[in-house]
Order: structure tokens, then sequence, then C-alpha cells
């Protein structure tokens, strides 16, 4: 399953990853791997997805390998988790097909389990640390739209549900927080380092 | 959708209109949109870039994903704690006289032979239990020890409750949506699935855990991350953390009978359906110091219905002094011969 599981990925990713990066290889194999029988089993109960599966866990780790490759994750599962729940809520629109109707809207599975809790040596990471700064500079709503959508991964429909607050509310106050970061990212040379 | 800024062509109009787009991606175009975005890009070289400039931004902030579950860099102020209000404990006796009379008041037999004009008048509802446990929104029990102060402050991201003073247990109810973090002084607790118990006293901060684990750190004076991390606590682990930061917290274990005898002041209800009162008498030695003895025989007939809190002797004491003519003689301060009143 592990030698498969990296098989697989790695026709994914860019070269450079897999071949001279063995440490990466360890990381995934022990962060991301150990996630995916969850994440398959998921996905198919959630989305009804069986065929568009494999497609939608390939292009998840291929950008969780793009963003490892840059950077810090705080939480690979989350991560992974979250990315192809975006994926596959843009399948489902794409196919006019609306999410399945009994689909709870804050999905727990997608977040680690109480005893998966992120060490202290990442959390701490200056990275990391900038981009929470960076949401809290935000004005309030805006921060908690952020932070919901981006910490928590909630969708722009659970957010609105949560704050009792319109999608449309939600959608404008993203945009500006977007913005927001941009411009705090630009100021704090995080955009001219890493990008 | 109308371009804004679309004549002005300014970078800042730009920039609006990619994170307009990008948030729109994010959650599914429509076949117009999707024309629309296209044409949008087509009308400017700068706007693809604008876009892709918006986009990795967002994605940048996927790296957060999960951090919630990090003491490290738990922040209540980030995401604006709605105070919910405040729970004091009193101690007084006035206060544990209008609780028993409200228990009585449940009891419809005993409320039938009530002559006190205190056990019909309307009490706060904060009183009207025997204030063994509160339960929280979310379903988290609290047990406070006398005088206890807690706060309550639960917001759709964070629950937060921060211990004023006193002792009090926790049986945190699971919400992985919603960390739940008690901070006592400058230390905050991160409970991860538990049952724990949290004393603040002028010195120090003493947790002890049950059940789960508990993550503890020290909060950095801007709140945004906690300035050292504390270790983790798992069950049955004691620790007593100074409030002088330098001095480091030395973490016990416990056998059960010593986490019994640690935890023991946390109060049962006593809940008796027509007993008689020297079963009542047993259950609350059976908690308590103070021995209760039934002097006169006669006293043996006695038979009511009531709740109290198993450290409430005195309640117990007083309420039935007033209403079943006993004389309460106390021989010592652990020692209480019940008389009858002839």
């Amino acid at each position: 399953m592990l030698l498969s599981g990296i098989s697989k990925v790695c026709r994914f990713i860019e070269p450079r990853l897999d071949t001279h990066d063995s440490h990466s290889a360890e990381w995934f194999a022990a962060k991301v791997l150990p996630h995916e029988q969850d994440l398959r089993a998921w996905l198919q109960a959630r989305f009804f997805l069986a065929s568009d599966v494999d497609d939608i866990v390939q292009e998840a780790y291929s950008r969780l390998w793009r963003a490892h490759a840059t950077g810090v994750i705080a939480c690979p599962r989350a991560f992974v988790f979250l990315t192809a729940r975006n994926l596959a809520l843009n399948r489902l629109r794409h196919q006019r097909l609306e999410r399945p109707p009994g689909t709870v809207e804050v999905d727990a599975f997608t977040l680690p389990g109480d005893h998966a809790s992120i060490p202290d040596t990442i959390a701490h990471a200056e990275d990391l640390q900038l981009l929470l700064r960076a949401i809290q500079s935000l004005p309030e709503r805006c921060r908690q739209v952020v932070r919901l959508r981006k910490i928590y991964g909630l969708s722009q429909k659970e957010v609105a549900a949560r704050l009792g607050i319109s999608v449309a509310t939600v959608e404008t106050q993203g945009i500006i927080g977007l913005r927001k970061c941009t411009e705090y990212f630009r100021r704090h040379g995080y955009l001219s380092s890493r990008r | 959708m109308r371009f804004r800024f679309r004549n002005s062509e300014d970078a800042e109009g730009i920039e609006l209109t990619a994170a307009e787009w990008v948030l729109r991606c994010d959650r599914g175009l429509s076949g117009e949109e999707q024309d629309e975005l296209s044409r949008w890009l087509a009308a400017d070289r700068r706007h693809g870039v604008a876009l892709a400039l918006q986009r990795w931004s967002w994605e940048e902030l996927d790296r957060l994903a999960g951090v919630q579950t990090s003491l490290a860099v738990f922040d209540p102020e980030l995401v604006g704690p709605i105070p919910e209000g405040t729970y004091p404990r009193t101690g007084s006796r006035r206060a544990w006289i209008a609780g028993i009379a409200a228990a009585l008041t449940l009891s419809v037999g005993v409320l039938y032979f009530a002559r006190s004009p205190e056990v019909r008048s309307p009490v706060p509802t904060r009183l009207a239990a025997p204030c063994e446990r509160r339960t929280l929104d979310d379903g988290t029990l609290v047990d406070c020890n006398r005088d206890a102060q807690i706060e309550v402050n639960y917001s759709n991201a964070v629950r937060q409750v921060r211990l004023v003073r006193g002792e009090v247990n926790f049986h945190v109810a699971k919400d992985p949506t919603r960390p739940f973090v008690v901070m006592a002084g400058d230390v905050s607790l991160h409970a991860l699935g538990t049952v724990f118990n949290v004393r603040l006293d002028s010195h120090v901060v003493e947790v002890v855990v049950r059940e789960g684990e508990v993550q503890m750190g020290r909060m950095a004076p801007e709140r945004l991350s906690a300035s050292a991390t504390l270790p983790r606590l798992s069950a049955n682990q004691r620790v007593v953390i100074p409030h002088t930061p330098a001095v480091q917290p030395l973490v016990t274990l416990l056998n059960t009978h010593e986490l019994e005898s640690r935890l023991a002041w946390q109060p049962r209800l006593l809940d008796f359906s027509d007993a008689p009162l020297d079963q009542i008498a047993v259950a609350f030695n059976r908690h308590n110091v103070v021995r209760v003895t039934l002097k006169d025989r006669s006293l043996h007939a006695v038979r009511l219905s009531a709740t109290f809190r198993s450290d409430n002797v005195e309640g117990f004491l007083r309420l039935i002094e007033s209403e079943f003519g006993v004389r309460a003689d106390w021989r010592s301060e652990s020692e209480v011969l019940l008389h009858k009143i002839n």
C-alpha cells in the first residue's frame, strides 16, 4: 500500500521532488499516506464520486507536494482533505449536480482527531506565524470568515450558516480578506521571498 | 457581473477584480461566469498575472488548515470571542437555603407542609438547583468548588473559559471544530477530549487530568502564540505550575487512590424520595467529615423527599431544624447530634 501509494503520486509530481528528495518521500509516507484510505472512503461516501476519486486524490496530492516544496504545511491531513473537498465540490458543480442531500454542513471528519494535534515546532514555523498574523490583521468579520474558511476548512455555505450571515456576505468578506492578506504579504516581504 | 474600474485599469482595481474571481472560482463558477472570466482574462495581460497572484495568496492560507489543534498558535483574540456570561458560585447560607427551598418545591409532599414563606418566594434560576454542576451550551459539564468563579466565552470558533478564581472540574464535550481552552492566570489549558480539574490560587495553577489529555502553555502578552510550551498532561497526571515562569512546573503521576482523594471535593447530588431521616444522615456522613447522629428514636420516622448537594450538610441541618422540629447540636466541628424538640 505504501509503495504503490508513492509510485502513484510520483506520476503526478515534479520529478525533482521525488527523485532528489528522499526526506520529502519519507514525510509523505509518514504524514499523508496513512490517511489515504480515510480520504478515499470519505470522498466516496460524501460525494458519490466513485469514478473520480482517483483523479481528485491525485490532484490533491499534487497540490500538497507543491505546497510542501515551498514551505511548511501545518497539518497534511487537513490540507489534503480540504483540497480534495474543494475539488470534489467543484466537480459536482461542473456536472451540475447538487451536493448530496443529508450531507452535514460541518464535516469534522476532515479535521485531525483529538490526539493528532500539530507539533509545536511546526506551529511555531515562521511562515505559519506570518500567515496567522495576516489573518489577525483583518477587520473582525472578515477575520472570522477567513479563519473559518482557511483554518477550519469550512465552505462558503458552511461559514454562512455558522456566522448567521448570507453566502453573498461571506464571499464579499472573503474578497476583502484576500486582498488585505495579499497586501500584508507584500508589505512583509512574503511575496518577494516566496513567489 | 460588472467590472469595477474597468476603464481606469489601475493596478488596485485589477487586483480587486482578481480577488473577486478567486473567491468565485473557489465556490464554483456558473457557465456564464466562466465565459465572463475568459473574456476578462483575454482583455488585458495584467489580468492573468493579477489572478495568479491572488490565487496564490488564497492557496497559501491553506497551509494553516487544521492549525487550530495546536496550542502554540491558539489565539482567542483572533476569533473575537462572544461573551456568554459569568457564573459565580456563592457559598452564602442564603443561597444554600434558597437552593434547598427550590429543590423542595419540586417535591410536592414536602411543599405541602412547608411553612416558611421563603419556600414559596421566587428564587433566581441560578440558585434554583443546588448547583451540583452546570452544563454549558455545548454539553460540557462544569463542577465548581466553593467560591470558584468562571467566565465563559464561547464563539463560533473557540470555546474559551477563564477561571477567575477557585477550583473547577471540567468534563469537556467533544467538538473538533471548536477547541476548548481554559485560561487560568497566564496558563492556558487546551483540552483534548478530556476530564480535568483546575485550581487557581495566588501562587500556582494546579491541574489534575482524569481522562484524555491537556496541552498546557503559557500565554504571551500579545496572545498570538504561547510564549512557552508547557508539558502535555495525560490521564492520572497532576502538575503544579507556579505563576513565576522561571520555576519549572512539576508533573507527577497519581495512583487511583491519590487521584480519587484529590478529586473528592466534587459534590454529588443526593436525591431522596420519601427517605427516612436516618438513611439521609448516613448518606451525608459518607460524603463528609461531619458525622450526623440521630439522638432520638422518633426521628427515624421522619421522612422527606429532597435533593441536596452532598457537601451541603449545613443547609440540610437548617432545613430539618426549621421544618421538622429538630434541633442540631454541634458537639464539635465534626460531630452533630439531632434531637427532637417536643
